[in-house]
């Protein structure tokens, strides 16, 4: 379904105000999606699909996603959560997953950014420069 | 063999201790030679991204939640929701003297069959002009070898001259007889050791054209010994619009090495219209916003960014030069559509082709009237300007006269002196293609025409007149063509050397 610029723009408004001290604020998102499901206001569904992939990228952007090959001890977490915090700023949403793919070590990725410290993307990149 | 193995521990070694952060996305969309990325939030405009599997792509458009990027080469092994990561990297292509004579594509990779190109030197695609500071006006000339343009719309090192004509009125063929004029030019300076002479070497940017047509290019250029001077780029018609958009400036950055390394070089973009339309559909397909006949509102920019790279550096940076030949084709002959107006505003003049002149078998079919060279008569020789300063007023005359003397009446002695005069002139600038005729013997050809020679020659025999002059001369008076190649003037004495001889020619002839 193609969107129409008012849509869009009335999505991007109600984004914005679902921010507080530049991070989404929850509730917020639910009661705008309340609001919008009992209003019904003209074009209100295509709206609400770009207002959720407004906040689905956000989303992205805020969440760390660390791949192990073995689960990690909670202390090795509380480090790295605190470590990625550091760099990245406050208010990360962590996921830990084990993938034993990785064969050791860990791959982070934060939003677009990637470290990757297994031992399968070493071995990549050694096979890429032979 | 213990070698081998400290060389993969040293490689390993160097692997596990720098932990490099990469900026990642995933393709959402793809199609038609583009693909829409999400994430990505550090590309820069215009860098190179990374596939995977060896393809690139370039990041043409920055957006609110997402990324425009055309890719170069094959997309179709790219899949939605494959990683896409950013190299921090501008697009780039191989320069430098080890080109020469090699036909390559966009991104500069070997289309002949002859190996690979050792090139140590890479430059970017994209690159700001030279400024005003770095520049000069143009001083040397670019002997096209073709004599109606060397005498009436001179071209200068740096200078940007349009080629325009319809459909096959012989617009690619002046640039490569002006590529074959150079050529020999070259040659002759490096068998004689003439360490004074700068040799022009050429590019030549085959733009969405068949592909027969550019082999058949190369065979011409191969066949005149021009192909070792040359750099062709091809991005034929079979090849995608991306690379058809990005061969002329990959092309330039081949041509500004040259110019940045103190050395003359040509530029043949052969042809502008139809980079235009491949710009249209790369614009069209990232879904930029339309304008006139559905061209993106840069496409202005597209080729004055592409033309201001043509220049001629001052001697602080190194005397070099870039001269750029653009070919557009009309429609109909029309000049004033969009795309023609746009490239004639940023050219330094243009030499125009009729379709009319090229049937009455007027070849090269350049109408004088409406060609013209805004910078050019500055770099031509003097010998040239003396015997070629009232040419193009004496033409330019005879057309006006001719029309009148289509209705039979009686003319006075002098216009009938005049319409003489311009008929002889019109069939010495009579050239057949791939023969491009020396500056000297241009010269004498043009001093005997100023100086009555040829009055008493029926119009029908001056071709044949023409021919056999130049026979004489080269064979028999070789010094005196000579002379005038050294001394680039006439000066009283070559004046009666060059009147001896065509007395002498003449009475042998009579």
């Amino acid at each position: 379904m193609r969107l129409s610029k008012q849509a869009r723009r009335v999505a991007k408004e109600l984004f914005a105000r679902c921010r507080v001290d530049d991070r989404l604020d929850e509730d917020r998102v639910r009661a705008v999606i309340r609001r919008l499901a009992t209003t019904r206001p003209r074009g209100h569904v295509g709206i609400a699909r770009y207002f959720q992939r407004l906040v689905a990228l956000d989303l992205a952007r805020r969440s760390a996603l660390v791949e192990s090959a073995v689960p990690l001890p909670p202390d090795l977490r509380g480090t790295l959560e605190s470590a990625l915090a550091r760099r990245h700023g406050p208010g990360l949403r962590f996921t830990f997953t084990e993938n034993p793919g990785l064969l050791g070590g860990l791959r982070v990725r934060v939003g677009s950014d990637v470290y990757d410290g297994s031992i399968a993307g070493r071995l990549a990149a050694l096979a890429a420069r032979f | 063999m213990s070698n081998l193995l400290q060389e993969i521990e040293a490689q390993i070694a160097g692997l596990t201790t720098g932990l490099q952060r990469q900026n990642v996305g995933t393709v959402r969309e793809i199609g038609d030679g583009v693909a829409r990325i999400e994430g990505l939030t550090d590309a820069m405009m215009n860098e190179m991204l990374d596939f995977g599997n060896g393809v690139m792509g370039l990041a043409l458009n920055l957006e609110e939640t997402e990324l425009g990027a055309i890719i170069l080469g094959d997309y179709t092994g790219i899949k939605e929701g494959q990683e896409v990561r950013t190299t921090g990297k501008l697009l780039q292509v191989p320069v430098g003297k080890e080109l020469l004579g090699r036909v390559v594509n966009t991104l500069g990779e070997p289309l002949d069959g002859k190996g690979p190109i050792p090139a140590s030197t890479y430059y970017p695609v994209e690159k700001i002009a030279p400024g005003i500071i770095k520049r000069r006006s143009v001083n040397q000339p670019v002997q096209t070898g073709i004599m109606a343009i060397d005498a009436m719309i001179p071209i200068g090192r740096g200078q940007r001259e349009l080629i325009i004509g319809d459909r096959s009125t012989g617009k690619t063929t002046l640039g490569i007889d002006t590529i074959i004029n150079n050529a020999r030019l070259n040659r002759a300076a490096e068998e004689a050791g003439d360490t004074g002479y700068r040799p022009l070497y050429s590019i030549y940017v085959a733009i969405g054209q068949k592909q027969s047509n550019i082999a058949n290019v190369i065979r011409v250029l191969e066949e005149n010994g021009a192909l070792p001077y040359t750099i062709v780029v091809v991005a034929a018609a079979s090849d995608s619009a991306t690379s058809q958009y990005l061969a002329p400036f990959a092309g330039c950055a081949m041509g500004e090495w040259f110019m940045d390394h103190g050395m003359d070089a040509l530029i043949i973009y052969d042809d502008l219209s139809k980079h235009a339309t491949a710009y249209r559909q790369v614009s069209l397909v990232l879904k930029r916003p339309s304008g006139r006949e559905a061209y993106p509102g840069d496409v202005f920019y597209l080729h004055s960014r592409l033309l201001e790279r043509s220049a001629r550096l001052n001697e602080k940076y190194g005397n070099g030069s870039l001269t750029a030949l653009p070919i557009i084709e009309t429609q109909m002959g029309d000049v004033s559509a969009y795309i023609p107006t746009n490239v004639i505003s940023i050219t330094d003049g243009q030499i125009y082709l009729e379709t009319d002149l090229f049937y009455q078998g007027i070849r090269p079919a350049i109408s004088v009237g409406l060609s013209v060279s805004r910078v050019g008569s500055a770099a031509q020789i003097k010998a040239m300007k003396q015997v070629a300063g009232r040419i193009k007023g004496d033409l330019a005359q005879f057309r006006e006269l001719a029309a009148f003397a289509q209705f039979g009446s009686d003319l006075d002695a002098k216009t009938q002196a005049l319409i003489a005069r311009g008929k002889r002139i019109v069939e010495i600038f009579k050239q057949p293609q791939y023969q491009p005729v020396p500056v000297e013997l241009q010269v004498a050809i043009l001093w005997a025409v100023q100086n009555n020679f040829l009055d008493d020659v029926p119009v029908e025999q001056v071709k044949e007149f023409q021919n056999r002059l130049t026979e004489f001369l080269t064979t028999r008076k070789a010094e005196l063509l000579a002379r005038l190649a050294r001394e680039k003037e006439i000066k009283p004495d070559l004046a009666e050397a060059l009147k001896a001889a065509l007395t002498e020619f003449k009475q042998l002839t009579a």
